[in-house]
């Protein structure tokens, strides 16, 4: 560990655009050495995928180097060739991208993508091509007859594996591993990257990790680089940071992590002891079910999202419904809200009894009482309209409010969920704000109507890590103040613990398992929730790793 | 393999579908005119033509006394069977049999310069799309477009004129020389590509530009995609990122798109058969047209419909081969 | 309260109009589309009536005839000016009512789904692949040639391919949070499509009506061309039936079709001219990707390989 292997100097980075150019990386500075894993944190728009971009040169349009040195294997990335890089490329340095499930070619099979790079760089074809590429799916533990299928074919946690199986393909002695895991589930994530850290040991490779999610490079990065607006701010070793670091910037991303083992945090705003929840069920979801059928008049391919559920929310209470990618969580929260029409089942709203399987038109009523916060805050909020619109058109639609009165409540409204000064934000069309903002706007608009529950489908996971937080607390805060009710779904299960009263978690459209908040998170009872819990919490490396 | 067989199955039954849906057009139109289509048809031709040939048409058409749903069943059962009716202008030929010629020589014109010109059109848009700085980006775009915006049998007109009466390099009309007699030999051979070029430019002409610019499109968002990009951190080559990588993709709607526009491409075709004399269905809905004779347009419609969803099913299957997602 | 101008200025719609405005392509089209737009409606008062016979047929032009006579003595000159009036608006009234219906069935069969989509999907489909020229023709010879007959067929047989392009955008829409987040707040459906979606397709409906234009204009101009329009009104199409009936090839008067069908293309070339306008101002990625080959040097620009300024060294 004495010999830098990557040495970059005020790296900087431009993106021509209409007006002045984007300082997307903006004097950069780090080294890493040999045998190292060296993380890069940052949030999205932080320039840290930019960085290790430029370090290949693979930015496109409209990207352009405009300062600094990068120094690879003693080799000036910045002034080669062109043809001295494209043969660098793989060779010295692999880079597993980010969106590596949109990386594989749709229309070559898994072999012939692989099989590209051994003809390139190792002219191998023929039977040998197929021995290597058959140990390399071995060695990511993938099935030797996905070789000869296509992308469209395999599943985003193959998807990932492949790509990494591709990255390993010459064995660079440097590997960039840029967001490998956001599109994958935790379990698998963990399972990705245990098994990249085996590899590591067993290869000696260096080992450059991009992410936004600090908590997971604490477990087992050496040294790391914390990026804000295109600058490292902080750049220690992981003991430093994980101690606080110097930076403000760093400790408010380390407060930020959930945990879902241990102690609770402090500050939290969970449910006081004061707060008595009410008897009777104010949602009450039986037997619910539905089947999702392909279109077209001959297609008879079926799916079961959600098979046969029932649970029951009370008034003032925050029910979370965790569970992973396809466990229907998001079927639940669309069946709700009645988006959706549900093939079997009941949905009780306020004791009312409605087999809402048969009725084609929700009432008005239904629509007031029942509102939804969604995951995408710059999807949910349509890019033509300004916040006054998005949040008066509820309220003239359910006659709630007049003209005269409508601006002074929408003011309000902002500043409750933290948008201040209202009246500008009134003005403001989405693409005006930051994501956190926008969030904040939809979660007003759901509020507007003082709804009966709110069902929040994952309103963080988009958001950075450092404004998580801000926004969940709007929830709690909401229910103590007006005794709101939240069905509060995520696949983070911390999240859930840091919110919800009562925990529901959901696997392939079934309930595993349901306890109050901290017995489901101190004593799970199946052996899924323990899975969850163990990869949520600290030191889960190790233990898959041993 | 098995879900190839059972989407090329499901194609061939929306063309089943289609067909159906053109007989019936076919059999609807006469009889959605405003006033009975017996009478039309007997106040339009009275005088013009022998009663035995009004009669013939009528049949035709299967305008009997029978209530409608029993006329509908019998003009099916004598479609299948082949049966047209006559026609007026060449009594008493039956249409079949005055198609049949013509459909032949369509096919040939119309299907060689479509596939010409899609195939020239793709591999300019894959080059310019590659070459963005080069000179051939700013100036074959409007260039091709600029061609692509006269109608196909105007700009046929001029070819004729100036090739064909001004300077003589080429002849003036029919499919073949005068004297040479049809078969399997080389001066019938070279005589049908002499006839055919002038037609065949002026559709390739006009529609090339169309699919240049249609595939610079896709090929450009497609370079934009993340796998290309991952490609180049490879190390592969630009040539195979162009055409395996980028072009092999972007190849995909525009294929759906060539099946789509087979019909629309076809009308092109048929206008300028007229223009040249070419005796395929172009020239013949022209003198059906002329002469009125509706039973012969009718069949015109059909056959062509037809050939078109034949056609279509071929683009289909050519799908299947490129694009691996529809094999599941 | 909020005032309209200000919202007006920051809104991404009016960005567009504006960026469309500005636009040089768009521009060019633009004029010569109002070009001919008013000359058609605001020059036959002061020529010759194009209908009036008036010296030796099938005279070359000169100077008082810029485009000479046709067979029948007539102006061409004043034949194309007048011959524009009925084309352009027929055209253009096709145009919208394409899009208007293609917005209606793609839009109703994208939004709502399931067997309404799937009914009104194969009704598109197969309007789609049945070859337009032959169908029009039987219709066009059954009816009474007039401009009303002309504009029915074009729409009959034009509609699908407007409609099955709207369709799959409504698709994408009916998908995005944003249109979920109306409905669960108690909007009505014509509300949400017309409020929520429309706007923001709609550089894909006036591409729509363009190109539905383009296809009007040319399937009319063929139609009368074959003698299936009123061979007595002055028109583009029955310019060329004409120039073709007294064979114009055979005399070699090129002057009684080559005008006309200039015209025609010019026309047609416009409207693609937009289109290219449209669809560089609604692709924000080609924006700056122009703006950033303006800055590169040619030299330094090759496939996969970010540029190095030379300012750095």
């Amino acid at each position: 560990m004495n010999k830098p292997v990557i040495k970059i100097e005020n790296l900087t980075v431009d993106y021509i655009t209409e007006e002045n150019p984007i300082k997307a990386v903006h004097d950069v500075t780090f080294e890493i050495f040999s045998g190292e894993i060296f993380g890069l944190v940052g949030e999205s728009g932080s320039g840290k995928s930019t960085v290790v971009q430029a370090m290949m040169r693979i930015l496109p349009p409209p990207a352009l180097i405009s300062n600094g040195k990068v120094i690879i294997n003693d080799k000036d990335i910045l002034t080669s060739s062109d043809s001295d890089i494209v043969g660098f490329r793989w060779k010295q340095i692999s880079i597993v991208m980010q969106s590596a499930l949109n990386a594989l070619n749709p229309v070559l099979s898994v072999r012939e993508q692989i099989q590209d790079v051994l003809k390139t760089h190792k002219n191998l074809i023929g039977i040998d091509a197929d021995k290597r590429a058959k140990e390399l799916l071995s060695l990511v533990e993938i099935d030797h007859d996905r070789l000869d299928s296509f992308p469209h074919q395999l599943s985003g946690g193959m998807k990932q594996r492949i790509v990494i199986a591709i990255a390993l393909a010459i064995m660079p002695p440097i590997i960039i591993m840029d967001e490998p895991t956001t599109a994958l589930d935790v379990i698998v994530e963990r399972e990705i990257i245990a098994k990249v850290i085996d590899l590591r040991k067993k290869l000696g490779l260096t080992i450059l990790f991009i992410t936004h999610d600090l908590n997971l490079l604490l477990e087992f990065a050496d040294r790391l680089a914390i990026m804000k607006n295109g600058k490292i701010v902080e750049l220690d070793t992981v003991e430093n940071i994980y101690a606080g670091g110097k930076h403000h910037y760093t400790k408010k991303l380390i407060g930020s992590i959930p945990s879902a083992s241990g102690k609770r945090q402090k500050g939290l705003l969970s449910k006081p002891n004061s707060l008595n929840l009410s008897k009777s069920p104010i949602l009450e979801v039986r037997n619910l079910k539905k089947v999702f059928q392909s279109p077209g008049f001959f297609n008879k391919n079926k799916l079961v999202a959600v098979n046969d559920i029932s649970f029951k929310v009370h008034k003032g209470e925050i029910v979370g419904i965790v569970g992973e990618s396809g466990s229907g969580k998001s079927t639940v929260a669309k069946l709700v809200t009645r988006l959706i029409r549900p093939s079997e089942g009941f949905i009780y709203l306020n004791g009312e009894n409605k087999k809402v399987a048969e009725s084609r038109d929700v009432p008005l009523q239904y629509r007031k009482d029942v509102q939804m916060v969604f995951q995408d805050p710059f999807g949910s909020l349509n890019s033509i309209h300004t916040v006054y619109h998005h949040l008066s058109r509820p309220l003239f639609r359910h006659r709630l409010k007049n003209k005269e009165e409508m601006l002074s409540y929408i003011i309000d409204l902002l500043e409750k969920v933290g948008l201040t000064p209202g009246e500008k934000f009134a003005e403001k069309f989405p693409h005006e704000m930051s994501g956190g903002e926008r969030q904040r706007v939809a979660i007003a608009r759901a509020l507007s109507l003082e709804p009966k529950i709110v069902v929040a489908d994952e309103p963080t996971s988009m958001l950075d890590v450092s404004i998580r937080m801000e926004v969940l607390e709007i929830f709690a805060k909401m229910r103590i103040k007006s005794n709101l009710t939240v069905l509060f779904i995520t696949h983070d299960l911390a999240s859930a613990r840091y919110l919800a009263d009562r925990i529901i978690v959901l696997k392939d459209g079934s309930i595993i398992e349901e306890n109050d908040s901290e017995k489901l998170i101190q004593n799970p009872k199946e052996n899924y929730t323990k899975q969850l819990i163990r990869a949520a919490s600290p030191g889960w490396l190790s233990e898959l790793t041993n | 393999m098995n879900s190839s067989v059972l989407y090329i199955a499901r194609r061939f039954g929306f063309y089943l579908i289609a067909a159906f849906a053109a007989l019936t057009l076919n059999f609807i139109i006469p009889r959605l005119m405003p006033g009975d289509p017996a009478s039309i048809i007997f106040a339009r031709f009275k005088g013009k033509l022998k009663p035995e040939a009004i009669d013939a048409m009528r049949e035709s058409f299967g305008l009997t006394n029978d209530p409608i749903f029993f006329q509908y069943i019998s003009y099916l059962k004598s479609i299948l069977k082949g049966d047209l009716g006559t026609s007026i202008a060449y009594f008493p030929a039956p249409v079949s049999e005055i198609i049949g010629g013509g459909l032949v020589w369509t096919i040939f014109l119309a299907g060689t310069s479509m596939i010409i010109a899609f195939l020239i059109g793709t591999t300019l848009g894959i080059i310019i799309a590659w070459n963005r700085t080069g000179k051939l980006d700013t100036i074959l775009p409007p260039t091709l477009a600029f061609f692509g915006a006269f109608p196909y049998f105007w700009l046929a007109m001029v070819f004729l004129y100036l090739f064909g009466f001004s300077l003589n390099w080429f002849p003036i009309g029919r499919a073949y020389g005068n004297e040479i007699s049809p078969g399997y030999n080389l001066p019938f051979f070279i005589s049908t590509l002499y006839h055919a070029f002038l037609p065949a430019l002026t559709l390739v002409f006009v529609s090339l530009g169309g699919w240049m610019l249609s595939m610079r499109n896709t090929m450009i968002s497609t370079l934009g995609s993340d796998y290309i990009t991952f490609a180049h951190a490879k190390g592969i080559s630009s040539r195979s990122i162009m055409l395996r990588y980028a072009a092999r993709n972007a190849i995909l709607p525009n294929l759906t798109g060539f099946g789509m526009a087979l019909g629309f491409m076809l009308s092109g075709a048929l206008l300028t058969e007229m223009i040249f004399s070419y005796p395929g269905q172009g020239f013949l809905l022209l003198q059906a047209v002329q002469t009125q004779d509706y039973p012969l347009m009718q069949g015109i419609f059909m056959t062509i419909t037809l050939a078109v969803l034949g056609a279509n099913w071929l683009v289909d299957i050519a799908i299947l081969f490129f694009d691996p997602r529809t094999r599941k | 309260m909020i005032s309209n101008k200000n919202v007006y200025q920051k809104s991404i719609l009016a960005r567009w109009i504006s960026g469309i405005i500005g636009n040089q392509k768009a521009f060019i089209g633009s004029c010569i589309i109002l070009f001919f737009g008013v000359s058609a409606i605001f020059i036959p008062p002061f020529i010759q009536s194009p209908t009036d016979f008036l010296s030796t047929p099938l005279l070359p032009p000169s100077f008082e005839y810029f485009f000479g006579t046709n067979g029948q003595g007539q102006d061409v000159f004043a034949q194309t000016i007048c011959g524009a009036r009925q084309t352009l608006f027929v055209g253009f009234s096709a145009g919208i009512l394409v899009v208007i219906i293609g917005a209606l069935i793609g839009g109703i069969a994208g939004y709502y789904g399931g067997r309404i989509d799937d009914i009104l999907s194969l009704l598109i489909n197969v309007f789609l692949v049945m070859p337009g020229l032959p169908l029009m023709v039987i219709l066009a010879s059954w009816l009474p040639p007039s401009p009303g007959t002309l504009l029915g067929v074009l729409v009959l047989t034009g509609w699908a391919w407007n409609a099955r392009v709207i369709r799959s955008q409504m698709m994408t829409f009916k998908n995005r949070d944003f249109v979920s987040a109306a409905i669960v707040s108690g909007e009505s459906n014509i509300r949400i499509i017309i409020i929520e979606i429309m706007p923001r397709m709609l550089s894909l409906l006036a591409s729509s009506f363009i190109g539905a234009s383009i296809y009007s204009i040319g399937a009319q101009v063929g139609l009368e061309f074959l003698g299936l329009g009123d061979v007595s009104t002055v028109t583009w199409g029955t310019n060329l039936y004409w120039a073709s009936n007294n064979l114009a090839l055979l005399t070699e008067s090129w002057w009684t079709f080559v005008p006309t069908g200039f015209c025609i293309a010019l026309i047609s070339f416009a409207l693609t001219l937009i289109n290219f306008g449209i669809d560089e101002v609604s692709n924000p990625r080609l924006i700056s990707e122009k703006l950033w080959r303006n800055k590169v040097p040619e030299n330094l620009i090759t496939h996969g390989i970010t540029p190095v300024s030379n300012s750095n060294e």
